[in-house]
């Protein structure tokens, strides 16, 4: 009987019950393409993260990542390379020789990091020949070729066919001075990655750096990002006396777990501003429903419905009143979802402001898992049962002699 | 002889702080199962109150109420609901029915809260609704109902949970000559052969010419106790 009751007052009204529907509705809509659209900005921004920066695993010397000195090379590197050539589970590997210094011109100098890379396999990991925006990728031809980033060009006016010299230390600890022909300008889309890098062919900074055919990082890119833990802990197995650091992009850029963070911090502030919202509007509408049925709550009260049986009819009507608009609510944001992770969102008006995030290609790809769904409708139904609390506190307090007296 | 209602010096005080209003002052009643009464008195003599009272929707200032042998002073509000769900059937002067709810689900709700079975409740249904000649309105809402069926249906509604007694404050007040004649006929009718207790206030004469009883108030007291035979 309640929940006949319960369902046929909700219809009472019906202008303000589909009111607090719509509200609902288009809350769950909000919260769903919001939830979705950061989720999306939070994927891409792994993506650029993993393409251009980290890759999938990086493999280093201990030594090496302690302290960043050219001696501590990865050791046997070569038979490791043949051995992650015959590994089915990845995709493409590269090694890669860095080193710490200087770019200068006479316009001035700046700190940079070097990497030495072998030009086609790192296009195959990193994509790094798609980011050339002016002159050529790195290529056999010419002597110490290199290309910068696009702000570290302006930086220190650097054009491409200009020359730059390079300063560092080899791995004895010499100073080290070479003069690089400037073949490419890059860019990545993120200010602070065009202006930190320059990237010369690994055999002209092994020579320089006396460590021929030797490296210090090994960057991986896996066929499946989702296949990454046993692929790791198959290199582990490798790793006999741990002389190695085999690590996955999630550890390597903490900052990306961090982001995550933010992001789920700030859409649960979001969410708990709509359910704000929703909250005050569902119980101003069951005061009302509570209000003006005064006298017939008197009344059910005095033919013996005892007040348990009153809260919960309260109780089951808001909750259905809430709960109503939750489909339509969620089909909408399931089908905007599905509409714009296919077209994407272009945010290169905004290109500018992302760049400070690592965010490239200005499109973003909402996206969705399940479990947000659920949350989001259990969150909805949490907040109608605290909506519904004072009301049905309002409604059991009545006394019945005081209600029927009620015109 | 059965006493149904029995009561001893009640007194009600309201706003005893504030300017307190003497609603009864010290009311010994006794009323027994089959009776047919009628109480009265002027407005504001203390009917209403007096109906609250006996009917465990209100309780005095002093003195005892004992329905069926049982003080109903010392119940508290939850025991009290459940006391008159299932001793007391209620008739409202303004039909106070279920709006949302169809004049069969109207009577059969109280049984619902009486966790009567299915059966039970359709077979008494049936019954009622055919005694107060409502048996082909059962799935009208209250509003599809004129003032004078509502009143049926309350009357019905009011007996469905087979109360020790019916207690009717005013309930021909807001309806016409005709159907306080319809539903005085029922009411006496379903006294008489089924033995029911009706007690009511009433200012209409041709309601108290139907009496078996009338207990006349003033100023919170009885003036008067007539058994008309
Ligand atoms: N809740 C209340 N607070 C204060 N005074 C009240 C309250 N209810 C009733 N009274 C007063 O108690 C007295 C008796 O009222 P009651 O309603 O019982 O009279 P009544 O005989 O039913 O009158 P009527 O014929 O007009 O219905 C009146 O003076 C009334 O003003
Ligand atoms: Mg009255």
């Amino acid at each position: 009987m309640i929940p006949i009751l319960a369902w046929r007052n909700v219809w009472r009204s019906r202008t303000r019950s589909l009111v607090v529907m719509g509200a609902v509705a288009i809350g769950i809509w909000a919260l769903l393409f919001l939830l979705s659209f950061s989720q999306g900005m939070i994927q891409s921004y792994i993506k650029t993260s993993i393409e251009t920066q980290t890759s999938h695993i990086q493999i280093h010397n201990k030594d090496f990542q302690r302290d960043k000195e050219v001696k501590f090379v990865i050791d046997n590197s070569a038979e490791l390379i043949k051995n992650l050539a015959k590994n089915d589970q990845i995709k493409q590997a590269t090694m890669r020789s860095l080193a710490n210094g200087m770019a200068s011109t006479a316009k001035g100098a700046r700190g940079i990091s070097i990497k030495g890379i072998n030009p086609v396999e790192e296009a195959k990991v990193t994509q790094l020949d798609t980011k050339i925006i002016d002159g050529k990728y790195l290529s056999d031809k010419g002597r110490n070729p290199i290309i910068i980033g696009k702000v570290l060009a302006e930086k220190l006016k650097l054009k491409v066919r200009k020359n730059l010299i390079l300063t560092f230390r080899d791995g004895q600890g010499e100073s080290i001075k070479a003069a690089f022909k400037v073949v490419g300008i890059y860019s990545m889309g993120n200010s602070k990655l065009d202006q930190a890098f320059v990237y010369v062919r690994n055999s002209d900074l092994n020579r320089l750096l006396s460590i021929e055919n030797q490296g210090h990082e090994i960057a991986i890119l896996a066929n499946e990002i989702n296949k990454l833990d046993p692929l790791l802990a198959d290199l582990q197995s490798d790793n006999k006396n741990d002389q190695l650091a085999i690590e996955p992009y999630y550890v390597i850029s903490p900052q990306l777990n961090l982001f995550n963070q933010q992001m789920s911090s700030s859409t649960g502030i979001i969410t708990a501003i709509i359910m704000l919202a929703l909250i005050f509007g569902i119980i101003n509408t069951m005061l009302m429903a509570v209000l003006e049925r005064t006298k017939e709550l008197g009344m059910l009260m005095a033919i013996g419905m005892n007040k348990f049986k009153v809260f919960g009819t309260i109780l089951v009507e808001t909750i259905m009143l809430s709960m109503i608009g939750a489909p339509i609510g969620l089909l909408l944001g399931w089908l905007t979802v599905l509409l714009t992770s296919q077209t994407g969102i272009d945010l290169s008006t905004y290109q500018q402001g992302l760049d400070q995030f690592g965010m490239s290609g200005g499109i973003v790809y909402p996206s969705l898992t399940p479990d947000t769904y659920i949350t989001i409708v259990s969150s909805v139904f949490f907040t109608a049962i605290l909506a519904a609390i004072y009301p049905a506190l309002k409604a059991i307090r009545l006394k019945p002699v005081d209600a029927l007296r009620k015109v | 002889m059965n006493v149904v209602i029995e009561t001893s010096n009640i007194h009600k005080i309201y706003n005893e702080t504030k300017v307190p209003v003497h609603a009864l002052n010290g009311v010994d009643l006794k009323i027994e199962k089959g009776e047919f009464t009628a109480i009265v008195g002027p407005s504001g003599s203390g009917k209403s109150t007096l109906l609250n009272i006996i009917g465990g929707l209100d309780r005095p200032t002093e003195g005892q109420v004992e329905v069926g042998g049982q003080d109903i002073s010392k119940l508290n509000d939850n025991q009290l609901i459940d006391f008159r769900k299932d001793n007391i059937g209620f008739v409202f002067q303004a039909y106070n029915l279920i709006p949302v709810l169809t004049a069969k689900e109207n009577v059969e709700f109280v049984m619902l809260l009486q966790k009567r079975s299915k059966k039970d409740r359709d077979k008494r249904v049936k019954e009622l609704m055919e005694a107060v000649g409502l048996g082909d309105r059962m799935d009208n809402r209250p509003a599809e109902l004129s003032g004078g069926q509502q009143q049926r249906v309350a009357v019905a509604r009011a007996l469905a949970s087979k109360p020790t007694f019916v207690l009717a404050d005013e309930p021909t007040a807001n309806l016409d000559s005709k159907s306080t004649k319809d539903l005085l006929d029922i009411m006496v009718r379903l006294n008489k052969e089924e033995n029911i207790t009706f007690v009511f206030s009433t200012h209409d004469q041709r309601v108290m010419d139907r009496a078996r009883r009338i207990i006349t108030i003033d100023d919170g007291k009885i003036v008067s106790d007539k058994h008309i035979d």
